[in-house]
């Protein structure tokens, strides 16, 4: 499975960012025609971003489109435009009801055979932007195997909790829980709402370290400065890369050996632990040094 | 006389516009801007491989051009012949 | 017609340059005899060289029609200096006048009239803006000659240039023509680029707005070398002299390059104790110099000089320990200014000491790393700062050319397309610096090593945090992004000599043809 610790959203109408996001080395991109874009320059921005797309530059990166909301008309236009051209995944703003994601997973299916591709292969990624969104995070997780991942929204969300962002996110912290609890639950990624101060690499580089702790498996940037901090931070340290080896290194032996328990450094370790070992490696960039 | 453009001015984009021509008149193509000196031909390929692909016969292109490659110029292109299509007139 | 050692077609004699002596190789030329030197004079007895005016330093010097200026560009934008000289000169109805800046900016242009009139017939030195435009276009008659900062202290004192007359903007004198770059509203700091021309011109003109009684203190060009000086209301905008506070750039892909230049260093044999480096003003460049401040400080390493010209930024380094000392050619801005002034360890340094490669060791000699930039590079690594992608001669060689040459690690680092225009290319359309001292290039792509440098190959390698890109590689990426480039079109005439550091030709420019 392939990291998520950073997807970039990158302005649907910027040729700049659009071909040069990539350089930057996210996990992931997010090519974005709903808020990036005014509502006079949608029609460009769909068509700069299929051909980009066609182009298929994007270095290692996961491509996604983030399509504008199932309650415009634009919507289906998006997808039609972006799937066939090469986007895997998916971003969809406000949802709030497993129907709309049943309903895009039903027009996928149908752009996806017209096109040839394989069906099933457009992931979709919900971002969460309101109290109802959140409350119904587990059904929208499970409302089809597409889904890959639940977003919390940052500012619209809390304006519909009736607060705003603070430096510290209080107000977000249940949320967060929440969300990574049902992201957990449905078996698909929890991924962090965008970080707003870009200027502030401090305050970046907590809210990181703090969402990590709450199990997320990643974050959105919106700018390309934030990248590097966030993989700092996501990266495993040498101690627990070196720890994680020594656990898949014995589990590996013991199977081997047909025991059933796995000693480490004097220790008893189950299946959990090594599963955790073997996602600390893959984190590292070294899943496939101890296979 | 109808005209239609798209695109912006900030780095590696262009602003195409469109105007509508007289039948008959065939396609007048103009480029200005940052990478003319030494990319005009190459440009000027990329904005009729455009129009030839939508089946059009008559029309005048001016291309104001900051840096842009092939692929955002065809972009460009489509975007303001589509909106002269469309009506959309700028 | 013969081929220099860039494999560049070269014309036997120049007309108004003369033999052309091709380029050989970076440090295959090795001079004979001895210096030139200014015309002998004795002052019995005196207390004051001031003159009233400019017209009357102008009339004492001596100057003709036809004899050699120079000036340095200490007052870059801000400099008033150059055009009321020319002014003077025009109205004193001299013409064929040779110009001979240390470099010029967009404020010279105030001078177009004088070229199209004829009292300037020539410029030696960089040419830029819309100067640089009337050259391209055939508007001198004469070709200008392109030298680094080393060449041109080179060329003066090994006789290739002789300085009739020196006018020397100065930001404090006294009346018996001691100069300093600082103590007053027009201070600049470092007066490098003009001591070599104070030593060597038959006559020096200090050119003042801060006149003082003898002698003045931080003397940088003493009274033995100065006959005469004139107060003037002005000699520069202090906004266009130096800069405010230099901020390190946010620019997320100047950022990255950055990033991996300063990844190559830090995996570079030169990055130990005592490394040295220049970096100059540059978005990129500075921004090297911060991360690899955070490199120094993660490893525990002490450097011990920066050169070149000198930032609010590396005054920092100096007072946090980083580096030792600051040789300083050139003060960029206005914390280099204060600096200069007030730390014993800010060191001023000429033109000469600072890069002529024509003399017992230039400090360029003791450089580990140098980071550049440049409009073009080609396979073999040949690099253009002069020439735009359309032709125009638009730059100077400032130290390009003296830094690569004498840096252990010379790294050009900027973005492979500036727009559609790629930096990247089969061949250079000319040649400023040769890619035997060229060994790298980093763009957002990654780290392009000069495959000539296999110890640096390695070092890479071992380190496994630089993402190489070879450099076949990179060209094509290049042209498979921004497709096939039209030949720029020009007529046979040159109207530019590229002189490498040594006074050997590189490299001709030739008028553009105009665009239909």
């Amino acid at each position: 499975m392939s990291l998520r610790r950073t997807m970039l959203y990158l302005p649907g109408n910027n040729p700049n960012m659009l071909l040069r996001g990539h350089l930057f080395r996210p996990d992931g991109l997010i090519l974005d025609l709903e808020d990036a874009v005014a509502p006079s320059e949608k029609d460009a921005a769909r068509i700069l971003v299929r051909d980009v797309l066609c182009r298929g530059e994007f270095g290692g990166c996961e491509v996604t489109v983030r399509i504008n909301g199932m309650d415009t008309e634009l919507w289906r236009e998006d997808v039609a435009a972006v799937v066939p051209a090469g986007a895997t995944g998916l971003r969809v703003p406000k949802v709030e009801n497993p129907r709309d994601i049943r309903l895009l997973d039903e027009y996928l299916g149908e752009v996806e055979s017209h096109a040839g591709i394989a069906e099933g292969r457009t992931a979709i990624f919900c971002l969460l932007e309101t109290a109802l969104g959140i409350w119904r995070a587990y059904d929208i997780a499970t409302a089809s195997p597409r889904v890959a991942a639940l977003i919390p929204g940052g500012e619209d969300l809390t304006a519909d909790l009736r607060t705003n962002r603070s430096a510290d996110g209080t107000e977000l912290a249940t949320i967060r829980s929440l969300l990574v609890v049902a992201a957990r639950a449905a078996g698909v990624d929890a991924l962090d709402t965008v970080y707003p101060r870009v200027a502030d690499d401090e305050g970046l580089r907590r809210e990181v370290a703090f969402i990590k702790q709450l199990g997320f498996d990643g974050k959105s940037v919106i700018h390309p400065n934030q990248i590097p901090i966030v993989h700092d931070i996501f990266t495993p340290t040498e101690a627990e890369v070196e720890k994680a080896k020594r656990i898949v290194a014995a589990a590996r032996d013991a199977a081997a050996r047909g025991l059933g328990a796995v000693q480490v450094d004097g220790r008893m370790v189950d299946k959990p632990v090594v599963r955790r070992a073997e996602f600390t490696l893959s984190r590292a960039g070294l899943s496939g040094e101890v296979m | 006389m109808k005209t239609a453009s798209a695109g912006t001015v900030e780095s590696m984009d262009c602003i195409v516009t469109a105007s509508e021509a007289d039948p008959g008149s065939g396609v007048t193509v103009q480029i200005a801007g940052a990478s003319a000196a030494r990319f005009g031909s190459a440009m000027r390929a990329a904005v009729l491989s455009v129009v030839s692909k939508m089946g059009i016969t008559d029309v005048t292109l001016s291309v104001q051009d900051n840096g842009a490659l092939d692929l955002v110029l065809q972009a460009r292109t489509e975007a303001a012949l589509e909106r002269l299509k469309g009506g959309d007139v700028a | 017609m013969s081929i220099n050692a860039v494999g560049r077609h070269l014309p036997d004699a120049i007309p108004g340059y003369g033999p052309v002596k091709p380029f050989q190789g970076a440090a295959a030329r090795v001079p004979e005899g001895h210096r030139d030197g200014g015309r002998l004079r004795a002052v019995y007895g005196g207390k004051d060289k001031v003159l009233p005016d400019l017209k009357a330093a102008i009339a004492a010097s001596g100057l003709q029609s036809g004899m050699t200026i120079s000036f340095h560009h200490h007052l870059r934008n801000g400099d008033h200096v150059i055009n009321a000289v020319v002014d003077a000169c025009a109205e004193m109805g001299l013409r064929d006048l040779v110009l001979f800046p240390t470099a010029l900016f967009g404020v010279h242009k105030k001078l177009i009239p004088h070229i199209k009139s004829g009292v300037i017939r020539r410029i030696m030195g960089s040419v830029n803006g819309p100067i640089g435009q009337l050259v391209s276009e055939g508007g001198m008659e004469d070709p200008v000659v392109l030298r680094s900062h080393g060449g041109r202290p080179r060329a003066v004192t090994s006789g290739d240039v002789h300085i009739d007359v020196a006018f020397v903007g100065a930001p404090t004198a006294d009346r018996y023509g001691n100069i300093s770059g600082v103590g007053s509203r027009s201070a600049c700091g470092s007066l490098g680029y003009a001591h070599t021309d104070a030593m060597y011109a038959d006559c020096v003109v200090a050119v003042t707005d801060n006149l003082q009684p003898y002698p003045i203190s931080r003397i940088s060009i003493p009274q033995h070398y100065v006959d005469f000086v004139v107060a003037v209301e002005s000699i520069g905008d202090p906004a266009g002299i130096v800069s405010g506070s230099t901020q390190i750039t946010r620019d997320p892909l100047r950022l990255l390059i950055s990033r991996y230049a300063s990844q190559l260093i830090e995996a570079s044999p030169c990055f130990k104790n005592g490394i040295s480096f220049q970096t100059g003003a540059g978005g990129i460049p500075l921004a090297v110099t911060a991360f690899l401040k955070d490199a120094m400080k993660r490893r525990n390493v002490k450097g011990s000089f920066g050169l070149g010209g000198i930032t609010g930024y590396f005054v920092d380094l100096l007072r946090e320990g980083y580096v030792e000392r600051l040789l300083d050619v050139q003060s960029f801005d206005l914390e280099a200014v204060k600096s200069i002034a007030e730390n014993p360890d800010h060191i001023e340094i000429s033109a000469d000491w600072y890069a002529n490669p024509w003399n017992s060791g230039a400090a360029v000699n003791a450089l580990d790393v140098v980071i550049l930039g440049a409009t073009e590079l080609d396979r073999d690594f040949n690099a253009n700062v002069n020439t735009e992608a359309d032709g125009a001669l638009l730059h100077g060689t400032g130290g390009h050319q003296d830094t690569a040459a004498g840096a252990g690690l010379t790294i050009i680092a900027q973005p492979l397309l500036r727009g559609r225009i790629p930096c990247v290319v089969d061949a250079v359309y000319s040649v400023t610096t040769p890619g035997e001292v060229v060994d790298a290039l980093v763009t957002e792509f990654g780290v392009t090593l000069n495959p000539r440098r296999t110890d640096l190959v390695e070092a890479c390698r071992e380190a496994k945090t630089v993402p190489l890109v070879p450099m076949e590689e990179l060209v094509d990426r290049a042209k498979k992004l921004t497709g096939p480039m039209d030949p720029v079109v020009t007529e046979e005439r040159i109207v530019g000599v590229i002189e490498w550091r040594d006074g050997t030709v590189l490299d001709v420019v030739r008028q553009l043809t105009p665009r239909k």
